[in-house]
């Protein structure tokens, strides 16, 4: 039965599985491989039609990731959001090595982060009711909520426990996996499966291009010369368990969640604070509440989408967070260079190769970074992978609404 | 443990403008069911729902603040607007890090989905208009509250079909236990729009009633799923806090449980196994017993197979006094949204408030068997002292929340 854990276990959380597809890769081994090689993921979209936009790039997955693991039946019932979260999350219970059957499945959670969900799903039926088609299939509509992933996920595996969707844009799988922690840590489940996954759509493609800020290239952060944002897709899933009980079934622990915090700008929809008061409060409380020095961090996943305005005030926040001196010890790459920006999914995403930076003890590269700006000149380990002691690292996420996410992560 | 009591109410719905009209609709147990007004329904198989009218965003907010604001972000901060001023917190020389918005939606504001992508199909990539584009995500409602109030502490939107207010509530309780905030926001709104109106007609899912001319209806239980709007915004905090500052509180949210229930896309969990779960874990949380409970409001929205399954779930559950009480099924009344929970739990506040119970249906009524019209009336004199809100959603799952008076 549920109710207030008695037991007397330790309120660390601990990731045990991790599942991971992207353009750069369709398992954690080749996202691994492929994020220290600094492989970038950018290229035609193909998905839709892209040859009115500006810009016709994006961090596509691979129609041979995706066709593998699914039937064709379920390739035409399931968004594909939903068949990229499942992908992930197949990987993350598989290679968690959890026997579910010995899980209290009652006290095991799901709680992911979503954005534009079925989107595309969506999509055609509208594209089909405007030209003109009498009656287009309606049943896409089903799986076009950003929650489906939760549910189907949570059907799959039979997890009776919490389950929420969290859906703050680009900052969502951050924010989920951050709440996870805080479900596992204040004893109301033992095991939670969170992350989040995004598939490219028309409605998020036109978003971006009519907001200007897509770099017709693929995107270059922190670049004198970056012009915007790359847009990708995929999913990262993680399992979140107790500390303790993961030590007691001998599981591999990957990396602890140190903490997390969450706020708002309260400034712009769509435009950063260029004071960046948001961003310094939620990475100082980020630290604050995962009980680490800002001395500490060694590693910091920028959320360097590419844009003039992100990347600038994204620097400025961690030199005022940080202080000049240990900024510039510090190591940041955005890795949104070579997976592009995955919106609902960045945020478990970003986390998955921050994790990997923790255990590798190396950090992945800001790729297409070749001319410094004075604006940002911080270090952001351009074109390759580097060797580098990392205690702990911070993942940021920031999102329209001005919805601001940091995570921070800790070696095992 | 911590008490975490309701200071502050604003509700805007299809029952009325404001929390005072509100309490009066709900009080007489008034249907705000009508003919869709809003947009075209000629087409479809359903002209009605349950939509928000004569809601003037002035009397709320300043004319430049909403101009740009979906329709569902104007709902959702005028109700905000409303709640902060009647919980007496004065926001001047407060640390607004410390105040938390929480709001659940099951789709945000479809109708700018829908007019962006239109400009999309209509004009191609070029002809796509950048200021449609922003409110199209969920969360706009919650950062748009922070915005108009500068309201710059923890901020989130959770999307759980219909569960998502509830989830919103549940998460804004935690942040205050764990002293991430001092004070939240939390609540619920949907917009009613053409577009949601269009593919819900095309899943074949709503009742397929059409009426002519205005006034209200009260459409028959396992007649169809009617749709509703709204938002409800409720302010949270500590108990000691709320104390401390003399502010008048509503009611205790005792406890909040969330289940996992497992069910097709587009349907209910047939077993309702994580109905009755979180209803006895709600219980055991909140330290009562089912025989303590004098109010019942239920998720049943007409649609059967909901009803039915909640009709069994209570009859099935131990202790509970449900022939004396009857039951709430307030969505009979506001139709069915993603954010009805905060507004459900809104009517629970000010009946606990106002001691004075609310008109019932009885339990059978939500088996429609055969379908009846609901009566509702007042069926028990007691002095309400606590409410149980419980909530099943499509797409499996279950939320039930338990609110005591002071």
């Amino acid at each position: 039965m549920q109710g207030p854990m008695k037991r007397a276990v330790s309120n660390r959380v601990a990731v045990t599985g991790i599942g991971v597809i992207t353009s750069i890769g369709n398992d954690l081994f080749s996202f691994r491989k492929a994020l220290f090689e600094g492989k970038n993921g950018v290229g035609p979209v193909t998905i839709f039609d892209t040859s009115d936009f500006p810009c016709r790039l994006g961090a596509q997955v691979r129609d041979d990731y995706l066709g593998a693991s699914f039937s064709p039946q379920e390739i035409r019932r399931i968004s594909r959001c939903d068949l990229l979260g499942l992908t992930a999350a197949d990987e993350a219970l598989f290679n968690s090595l959890l026997d579910l059957d010995e899980c209290n499945k009652d006290r095991t959670g799901v709680v992911l982060g979503g954005g534009a969900g079925g989107m595309l799903s969506w999509e055609r039926f509208r594209r089909g009711l405007w030209s003109g088609e009498k009656r287009p299939r309606p049943s896409p509509l089903l799986a076009s909520a950003p929650c489906t992933l939760t549910d189907l996920i949570a059907r799959r595996y039979e997890l009776g426990g919490y389950r929420a969707t969290i859906t703050t844009a680009c900052s969502s799988s951050a924010t989920s996996i951050g709440y996870a922690s805080d479900l596992i840590r204040s004893g109301r489940q033992d095991i939670v499966v969170t992350g989040g996954s995004e598939a490219l759509s028309e409605l998020t493609f036109a978003g971006f291009s009519s907001l200007r800020v897509m770099d017709p290239e693929a995107c270059r952060p922190f670049d004198k010369n970056r012009r915007g944002l790359s847009l990708g897709e995929g999913a990262a899933v993680l399992v979140l368990e107790n500390y303790d009980l993961a030590l007691s079934r001998g599981a591999v622990i990957y990396a602890e969640v140190m903490g997390y915090a969450i706020n708002a700008d309260a400034f712009h929809m769509t435009a950063p604070d260029p004071e960046a008061k948001g961003v310094c409060s939620v990475m100082a409380r980020a630290l604050e509440n995962a009980q680490v020095e800002p001395g500490q961090v060694d590693y910091i996943n920028a959320h360097g989408t590419g844009t003039k305005a992100n990347d600038a005030m994204e620097t400025k926040a961690i030199k005022e967070v940080f202080g000049e001196e240990q900024a510039r010890a510090l190591a940041i790459s955005s890795t949104k260079s070579m997976v592009g920006h995955c919106l609902g999914a960045a945020g478990a995403v970003e986390t998955v190769a921050t994790i990997l930076a923790l255990t590798e003890q190396l950090v992945p590269p800001t790729v297409n970074l070749e001319v410094p700006d004075p604006d940002c000149d911080l270090d952001y380990v351009p074109t390759s992978a580097r060797e580098k002691k990392i205690r702990f690292a911070l993942n940021n996420s920031f999102a329209f609404g001005g919805n601001n996410t940091s995570l921070v992560l800790g070696k095992v | 443990m911590t008490d975490i009591v309701i200071t502050g109410i604003g509700v805007i719905g299809a029952l009325g403008i404001g929390k005072e009209a509100f309490w009066e609709s709900i009080r007489q147990a008034n249907s705000g069911i009508r003919k869709i007004g809003s947009f075209d329904t000629s087409s479809f198989r359903s002209n009605v729902g349950g939509t928000v009218e004569g809601f003037e965003p002035g009397r709320f907010i300043p004319s430049s603040a909403y101009r740009r604001m979906s329709r569902i972000s104007r709902m959702a901060v005028a109700a905000s607007v409303e709640a902060l001023g009647d919980s007496g917190l004065i926001l001047e020389g407060v640390d607004r890090d410390r105040i938390a918005v929480v709001m659940g939606t099951a789709y945000g504001s479809s109708s700018r989905v829908e007019e962006f992508y239109k400009t999309l199909l209509k004009d191609g990539p070029r002809g796509a208009q950048p200021f449609l584009f922003p409110e199209t995500v969920p969360n706009a409602p919650a950062s748009q509250i922070a915005m108009f109030h500068r309201i710059t502490g923890p901020n989130t939107t959770f999307c759980q079909n219909e569960v998502s207010a509830e989830n919103a509530i549940s998460y804004a309780r935690d942040v205050l236990m764990d002293g991430h905030a001092d004070v939240a926001l939390a609540g619920g709104a949907e917009e009613l729009s053409a577009i949601l109106y269009l593919c819900y007609d095309a899943l074949g899912a709503l009742s397929r009633i059409k009426v002519e001319g205005p006034g209200s209806i009260n459409p028959l239980p396992g007649g169809g799923l009617i749709l509703g709007e709204g938002a409800g915004v409720l302010v949270m905090e500590k108990r000691k806090s709320a104390l401390l500052r003399g502010a008048r509180i509503y009611g205790t949210l005792k406890s909040s449980a969330t289940r996992g229930g497992f069910a097709s896309l587009g349907h209910y969990e047939p077993s309702g196994e994580s109905m009755s779960r979180s209803l006895s874990m709600a219980i055991e949380q909140a330290g009562i017993t089912p025989h303590d409970i004098d109010q019942i409001h239920v998720s049943a929205n007409c649609s059967g197979e909901l009803d039915r399954m909640e009709h069994a779930q209570l009859k099935k559950f131990p202790g509970l006094r449900l022939e004396d009480l009857g039951v709430i099924p307030l969505k009979y009344l506001t139709g069915d949204f993603g954010g009805a929970g905060a507004i459900r739990a809104a009517a629970a506040l000010l009946s606990l408030h106002h001691r004075v119970p609310l008109p019932t249906v009885s339990a059978e009524t939500l088996k429609a068997d055969p379908p009846r019209p609901p009566e509702w009336r007042i069926r028990s004199d007691t002095k309400p002292q606590a409410a149980l809100v419980t909530t099943s959603t499509f797409g499996g799952g279950s939320s039930s929340l338990v609110f005591t008076s002071e």
